[in-house]
């Protein structure tokens, strides 16, 4: 590839993500808002299950000593809705632009990656909400923010790879997009988000809530944001194996796959 | 001179769409079926080079394999065997604005559609000015283009492909768009990038454009080549071959009128002395007419009319005008009618019959479509309008250089 492509490629990227941005409220009233009014309902009926209805203990953050479940119910729902809302809307990126695909040569890896990135500013904006309701709470979260960083970094990097799998695999099989609709509802169960894993005693749920990839993810994001602590380096270390991975694999098959788009859409 | 694009023996096949799977549920019942899975070829053995700085013609009919071809060359669809290397920067115009998003503005659909062209950010912004200048939409362009005219659309789509400054570049059909002062506007710009010395493939089944832009072409015909060489004369044969095909495919049904005390029986129409279905500009025709009557027909009028088929009446002659006119007919014989040099255009066209009355207001006979027939090019070379008036051209002033090369 030229740099000339190369630059191009990347002017491509930003475009389209910025396409995505601006088209994702267009023609709605609340706008933007919806972005935070979606978490903000989650928490509202997660909480009335989580605290009236299952009348549970909320977790208490080690050693941050926060005892509120809707942030605990944030910190988890954020990271993991940036993984699901990718997947979910990359899957329907390919699909949508057919005539696109059919009609101009393009790099088509960037219709997802658009996607991801889209989703991730999205992301950080609900995240610097939930950093200043943590501090509301008299959270001391600022030292910690910086670990988001790595963190976030490896989220884009599987999803993008399970984006580009599940969206190349969807052109030929659409089987995939219903699929992946159950898919994501059991991950979201199976990822310790409306519940505490600690006090389930069971060996099952707490392998897959701690190594289950999502699950891995989310007790991360729940180390730096609740806990107020640095996630364990066996974590880290598993996160970066399985998102390279994961992203190696994702983009192996993308590739394998996408010069049949144009005949099979 | 340097080859800028080599298609090398490519063939291309499609699954038919009954089986293509669809779903993983089909994956697995449909395998063991794989073995007489039916394959349709739309490429057969492709190959050609176009070099650099020339204008290079695809024609072909509808499913002839032309749009596989281009999206192959675009490199949209990959070859199934054989290779296709592009050795410049290409840009291929196959749909006009097929990246725009309607709820964008037309500046943002612009910044996209050339980055998706493969622009980068700096190019467009140097080149913004002059892509909307040339969309002759500046005081538009602001708005979301779902408030454009399909008209706009397009024009601003053309501005924003043709100003990616391709070193080849590939168009399909695309001439026929906009308003006349647009089309040539688009005319002009494809001009100065020969001139320019750049390399275009013209993608189309108009004739003309062809004939007037291109150095070179191939035919296509059930995905092989069919002709290629001087475009002048592949466009000649190509469309004798649509022509012919096409009189197979269809003869007009004719219809008859009138009180019919005397008929016509049967038309033929003869070159040289032999019925023929097709005749060549400058050819000498004759139209023979059988006729017969039950009874004594006084001062009988024979007129043909000749015309394109469905379009504007070319001929409408009668024995009358020339004075022919028998006192009286009675029995079966027939009317020979001389056309010296005919100086139809090339295209189908249809020949009626009609025997009246002296006053031309009472009509014995009248035969709609009696026949159908192919006018193909003659000894000239024109193709547009019903006639040719043979014209000669001479140019002359001081200014006035010699030939040019391109003719």
């Amino acid at each position: 590839m030229s740099l000339r492509t190369a630059v191009a490629h990347r002017n491509l990227l930003y475009l389209l993500s910025l396409k995505e941005l601006r088209t994702r409220y267009r023609k709605s009233i609340l706008g933007w808002a919806w972005s935070l009014l979606n978490p903000i309902s989650q928490v509202v009926i997660y909480s009335f299950v989580f605290l009236t209805v299952f009348k549970a203990t909320p977790p208490v953050g080690d050693p941050s000593g926060l005892k509120i479940f809707p942030l605990y119910f944030l910190t988890g729902l954020l990271p993991f809705q940036f993984f699901s809302i990718s997947v979910t809307t990359a899957i329907g990126a390919v699909d949508s632009n057919a005539s696109l695909i059919k009609k101009v040569p393009f790099p088509h890896e960037h219709l997802v990656y658009s996607v991801v990135v889209a989703q991730g500013v999205t992301f950080l904006i609900e995240l610097a909400v939930l950093v200043v309701a943590l501090l509301l709470f008299g959270s001391m979260v600022l030292p910690w923010i910086p670990l988001m960083i790595p963190l976030m970094a490896l989220m884009a990097l599987f999803t993008t790879g399970v984006a580009l799998a599940l969206a190349a695999m969807n052109v030929f099989f659409n089987d995939v997009n219903y699929l992946w609709g159950i898919v994501a509802q059991v991950l979201f169960f199976a990822t310790p988000i409306i519940y505490d894993p600690e006090v389930i005693d069971n060996s099952v749920v707490q392998a897959v809530t701690n190594w289950g990839p999502t699950g891995s993810f989310i007790r991360a994001s729940h180390n730096i944001l609740y806990d107020n602590r640095f996630p364990s380096a066996e974590r880290w270390l598993h996160l970066v194996v399985v998102s390279v991975a994961v992203f190696a694999l994702g983009t192996w098959i993308f590739g394998k796959l996408s010069p049949r788009f144009a005949e099979e859409l | 001179m340097a080859s800028v694009l080599t298609v090398d023996h490519v063939s291309k096949s499609f699954r038919t769409q009954a089986e293509r799977v669809n779903s993983l549920k089909e994956l697995v019942t449909k395998r063991r079926r794989n073995s007489d899975v039916e394959e349709f070829f739309a490429l057969r053995d492709v190959s050609f080079e176009v070099t650099e700085g020339e204008a290079f013609g695809v024609i072909g009919h509808n499913g002839s394999g032309k749009s596989t071809l281009l999206k192959c060359m675009a490199g949209i669809l990959q070859p199934t065997s054989g290779s296709v290397a592009v050795q410049k920067r290409m840009s291929a115009l196959l749909e006009l604005g097929a990246g725009f998003h309607p709820e964008l503005t037309g500046r943002d659909n612009v910044f996209l559609n050339a980055a998706i062209l493969g622009m980068a950010r700096r190019e467009i912004a140097a080149r913004f000015d002059e892509i909307v200048d040339f969309s002759g939409l500046a005081e538009f362009i602001d708005e979301p283009v779902k408030t454009y005219s399909s008209g706009m659309y397009v024009r601003l789509a053309f501005a924003v492909a043709i100003n990616v400054d391709p070193e080849l570049l590939i168009i399909d059909e695309i001439l026929a768009v906009g308003d006349v002062t647009f089309q040539q506007r688009c005319m002009q710009k494809f001009v100065e990038f020969r001139e320019q010395g750049r390399t275009i493939v013209l993608v189309t089944h108009d004739m003309g454009s062809v004939r007037n832009f291109c150095d070179r072409a191939i035919w296509l015909e059930h995905g092989e080549i069919a002709g290629r060489g001087d475009p002048t004369d592949l466009v000649d044969t190509y469309t004798e071959k649509m022509l012919a095909d096409a009189a197979d495919g269809q003869a007009m049904q004719s219809t008859r009128r009138g009180s019919g005390e005397i008929r016509v029986e049967e038309v033929e129409l003869l070159v040289d002395g032999q019925p023929t279905t097709h005749v060549r500009t400058g050819d000498t025709v004759v139209v023979r007419l059988h006729f017969a009557s039950d009874e004594t027909i006084e001062n009988p009028v024979f007129a043909i009319t000749i015309g394109r088929l469905g379009g504007a009446i070319v001929t409408f002659p009668s024995s009358r005008d020339t004075g022919e006119v028998p006192a009286t007919i009675s029995g079966s014989g027939t009317v020979e009618v001389r056309l010296a040099d005919i100086a139809l255009i090339p295209g189908p066209h249809v020949l009626h019959t009609e025997v009246t009355g002296f006053g031309r207001q009472h009509v014995f006979d009248h035969i709609q479509n009696a026949v159908s027939f192919d006018v193909l090019a003659g000894d000239v070379r024109e193709t547009a309008g019903i006639m040719t008036m043979r014209p000669t051209w001479a140019l002359s002033g001081p200014g006035v250089s010699g030939p040019s090369p391109l003719v």
